[in-house]
């Protein structure tokens, strides 16, 4: 376990001089999609029988906390490839999966940071959500998932601009078609089957289904597809770590 | 005692064979380097025994046991500093000696003591809240080596550890190679390419060329085997060197030449240059 802490310490220390950044950075993003959709756009526009503005408060936290656990994507690689600190873990007494760990806890730091902010505007603007035990596990699962994504394409991608392309290809139609925005089952035909895809679609419906006390929406096949494709993406990320050599 | 043992150690990247069969026993205790050029492969080995590089062939074993990359048993034996200063550069000289403790399992006051101990052993006690990117070059490479000894390592790996230093501080970067040999007892592992290194540290030298070791031995040993003295021959377009028993018998060629000449003692250089036909330092 002193891997773990080792590790996310280290990471915690790197952050420490950049956090308002990161911080605000983080809220800007889903500030300016709130005004753009959520109050410009779609002002009076309803989602079934839910205002616009509710349906979309659960994708933002679901979009912008998934953006920051990524996130670590960029600095697991610089640290691997450029400043060459990953040796430290490597050479360390430690297990390799403790790194994994490690990495992991600062995903879902970084991506409760957004998902803070956006659950107390939504609380004090009075758009009726509830915190509950359910949005707290698959909060976390969804931080994991997409922690754990970061990682993994960090360890796996030789370049820069692998991982941009990573983005363009992967995250950037994940945020445009996972229910975060606009609802997956209106979406046409290719799109809908892309979106189920996701695994942001699964969280986005649980975190929502639980923020709104929609019972429909937090089913045990979403949580399930949630679970199987994070405990598959940590196995992934386990057996990467475990090959990792110097590079 | 023995401290490593490697035999038949091989290594290849793609089409490049970086190691071609190595062998080679590090003493308990002693300053051992590892000298060679550009390309030898000098890193490719420190970074297989220290488990950096999973796939290889041979074997290895330290203190006798049969070496397994995974096994933490050998991390904790083992201190490295890599080639490159990799310092993190946005904490503090003592953040970074926090995470390789936190690493290695040392909390507590046992870690302040640590982080003391190795400052002061390094000299950079007074450096200890600065951010690391703020160090010079010299400064950088003693935390990393500061960072390497917080575990009281009982070998230290050192790859080529006073490369791009200046002179002065080339010089105490020895001095402090010396002491962590001798007051921690700490077995130590060195590459260079600096010939000069090699001969004012180490107990044992390995010339290592193309992946292959070329001489073994005592830095005195391996030049006895060339002679005593070199003459070295400026003719127009190229130095030349002859090797010689006595001053004697060099001084008397010199005097038969009439091109520009220096007698000079034999040094490793001359031991690679013979039996590779090449020089190191380019
Ligand atoms: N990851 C790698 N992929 C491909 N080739 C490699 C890799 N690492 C090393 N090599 C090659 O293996 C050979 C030995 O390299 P190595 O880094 O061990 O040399 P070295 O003796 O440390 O040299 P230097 O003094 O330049 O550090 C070189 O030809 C190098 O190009
Ligand atoms: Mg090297």
């Amino acid at each position: 376990m002193k891997g773990v802490w080792a590790v996310f310490y280290r990471e915690v220390m790197f952050l420490k001089p950049r956090f308002l950044k990161v911080m605000l950075s983080s809220i800007i993003y889903p500030a300016l999609f709130l005004l753009a959709f959520g109050y410009g756009l779609g002002k009076n526009a309803r989602v079934g029988n839910l205002d616009y503005v509710v349906f979309l408060i659960p994708g933002l936290i679901t979009m912008s906390s998934m953006n920051q656990a990524y996130g670590i994507s960029l600095e697991v690689h610089i640290s691997r490839y450029y400043f060459k600190i990953f040796e430290e873990y490597l050479l360390a007494p430690i297990n390799r999966w403790e790194i994994v760990v490690g990495e992991l806890l600062y995903g879902i730091f970084k991506g409760l940071i957004p998902a803070f902010f956006i659950t107390l505007y939504a609380l004090i603007s009075g758009i009726g959500i509830r915190l509950n035990l359910v949005f707290a596990i698959c909060l976390l699962l969804h931080l994991i998932c997409f922690s754990l994504i970061g990682y993994v394409i960090a360890m796996l991608v030789k370049s820069h601009a692998d991982q941009a392309a990573f983005s363009s290809f992967v995250m950037v139609p994940m945020i445009f078609l996972s229910d975060t925005f606009y609802p997956i089952e209106k979406m046409p035909a290719l799109a809908k089957y892309i979106g189920y895809l996701f695994p942001l679609t699964y969280s986005t419906k649980l975190i929502r289904g639980a923020l709104l006390g929609i019972d429909s929406m937090v089913t045990f096949r979403n949580f399930a597809l949630l679970f199987t494709i994070t405990f598959a993406l940590f196995v992934i990320a386990i057996w990467v770590t475990q090959r990792a050599e110097v590079v | 005692m023995t401290e490593i043992e490697v035999r038949s150690l091989r290594k290849r990247f793609g089409n490049i064979e970086a190691l071609k069969g190595v062998d080679f026993e590090v003493k308990s205790g002693e300053i051992f380097a590892f000298l060679g050029p550009n390309g030898a492969g000098k890193t490719t080995t420190i970074n297989i025994l220290t488990g950096l590089i999973l796939k290889y062939e041979g074997e290895i074993f330290y203190r006798g046991e049969p070496f397994s990359p995974h096994n933490l048993k050998f991390k904790k034996l083992i201190g490295v500093v890599p080639q490159h200063n990799n310092v993190d550069r946005d904490l503090s000289v003592e953040a970074n000696l926090k995470v390789h403790g936190y690493l290695h399992g040392i909390f507590g006051r046992r870690l302040k003591e640590a982080i003391d101990r190795v400052l002061e052993f390094t000299g950079l006690t007074n450096h200890k809240k600065r951010k690391a990117d703020h160090l010079s070059g010299g400064m950088k490479r003693r935390l990393v080596i500061a960072r390497a000894l917080m575990h009281n390592p009982g070998i230290l790996f050192l790859d080529e550890p006073t490369v791009g230093l200046d002179p002065a501080v080339r010089r105490s970067m020895w001095d402090l190679i010396r002491s962590v040999n001798s007051l921690k007892g700490c077995t130590v592992f060195l590459t260079t390419h600096y010939i000069e290194e090699a001969e004012i540290l180490a107990d044992t030298v390995v010339i290592i060329d193309s992946g292959r070791v070329v001489a073994c031995g005592k830095p005195d040993e391996l030049k006895r085997r060339v002679g005593r003295y070199a003459l070295e021959i400026y003719y127009q377009d190229r130095i030349e060197e002859e090797f010689f028993e006595t001053r004697e018998e060099a001084l008397e060629r010199l005097k038969s030449l009439d091109v520009p000449a220096k007698i000079r003692e034999v040094n490793l250089e001359d031991v690679f240059l013979k039996i590779t036909g090449r020089r190191i330092e380019v």
